[in-house]
């Protein structure tokens, strides 16, 4: 009898650990989405990442992220091209990355399904010029699985990215770049 | 004589409008029909972006590469791009290669720990040493279509 309760009661120590250790410690994914949003009275463009790399550590709240400038699809092929040749030389700086670190992450329970508002801020980096941004994001925590949306605007000219005078009525001087990932704990 | 001008210009000013049309709306590049540039093991195309990732932009992205691997496992969390993995460089890196969301089935008929054929787009390397998260890295294809 006295085994057994000390076997139960191991178990339900064991298990309790498990789970605290899933309140921390990294939360990862290579699927992450990113879409930026182009709109102007003349035309809107819009284009999706799927295979955005990305994690954050949910005990120091260090957020990263990195992605394939190439790997922006567009609705058309032109467009595509025109993005990477022309405005981001996308051969030459082929990433853009985040490094920063979510507010008060510790008010965000990785264990238990909730939704939860913070602020992320850092550094972005795109076409070697780095910036500070800051943006509010939801962290919505469902069965293990934490997903962060968040949206936010750039001026393509901060980032000396040069749209020429023939193009400019139809790229807007501000991008909505929407974000958008699944992260799951990385074991 | 006013005539035949009005009809070459009309014709000069109509070919134009075509050949704007036709580059404006051109597709995608179809990958299935598409010739590979280069047919590369995937440990071979993870070496040379690691060893130049500049060079091996220069060489391989853009283009369709076809791809022969070890699959490592197919990571379907995100339903607008079902991906697999194979191995690049042991568990440091890896191939990530996408697929449109009708390839689905066919990647779940995949047996892991097989070798995997395919072909697509290379994007480049994902991953870097200065983001201590994101150290481990990816050669990433776009568009694969896997090759019977």
């Amino acid at each position: 009898m006295k085994k057994i309760t000390i076997l139960t009661l191991a178990t339900i120590c064991f298990g309790m650990m498990a789970f605290t250790s899933h309140s921390g410690g990294i939360f990862k994914t290579n699927t992450g989405n990113i879409n930026f949003f182009s709109h102007t009275p003349i035309e809107d463009i819009t284009a999706d990442n799927h295979k955005v790399k990305t994690a954050f550590d949910a005990t120091s709240g260090k957020m990263q992220f990195s992605a394939l400038i190439k790997d922006f699809e567009f609705p058309k092929a032109l467009m595509q091209e025109h993005f990477n040749e022309n405005y981001m030389e996308s051969t030459t700086f082929p990433k853009s990355t985040f490094s920063g670190m979510i507010e008060n992450v510790a008010a965000i329970k990785t264990g238990e399904n909730g939704i939860y508002k913070s602020t992320v801020s850092g550094k972005l980096t795109i076409k070697d010029v780095t910036k500070d941004v800051s943006t509010e994001g939801t962290f919505t925590v469902k069965d293990g699985v934490v997903n962060a949306k968040t949206t936010f605007v750039i001026n393509p000219t901060d980032y000396n990215i040069e749209i020429p005078k023939s193009v400019a009525g139809k790229i807007s001087k501000e991008i909505k770049i929407t974000v958008d990932a699944d992260y799951r704990h990385a074991h | 004589m006013k005539k035949p001008i009005f009809l070459l210009i009309l014709l000069i000013a109509l070919g134009a409008f075509l050949y704007a049309y036709r580059a404006y709306n051109k597709p995608h590049t179809d990958v299935a029909s598409t010739e590979a540039a280069e047919t590369i093991s995937a440990s071979a195309i993870f070496q040379a972006f690691e060893l130049d990732d500049s060079a091996a932009m220069v060489k391989y992205s853009d283009k369709v590469i076809a791809i022969h691997g070890l699959l490592l496992n197919r990571d379907l969390s995100n339903e607008k791009e079902p991906q697999i993995v194979l191995e690049g460089n042991g568990y440091d890196g890896f191939i990530r290669c996408g697929f449109k969301p009708e390839y689905l089935d066919k990647l779940l008929s995949l047996q892991d720990s097989t070798t995997a054929h395919l072909k697509g787009i290379c994007m480049g390397m994902n991953g870097s040493e200065e983001l201590d998260l994101l150290a481990d890295k990816d050669v990433v294809l776009s568009n694969c279509t896997l090759i019977d």
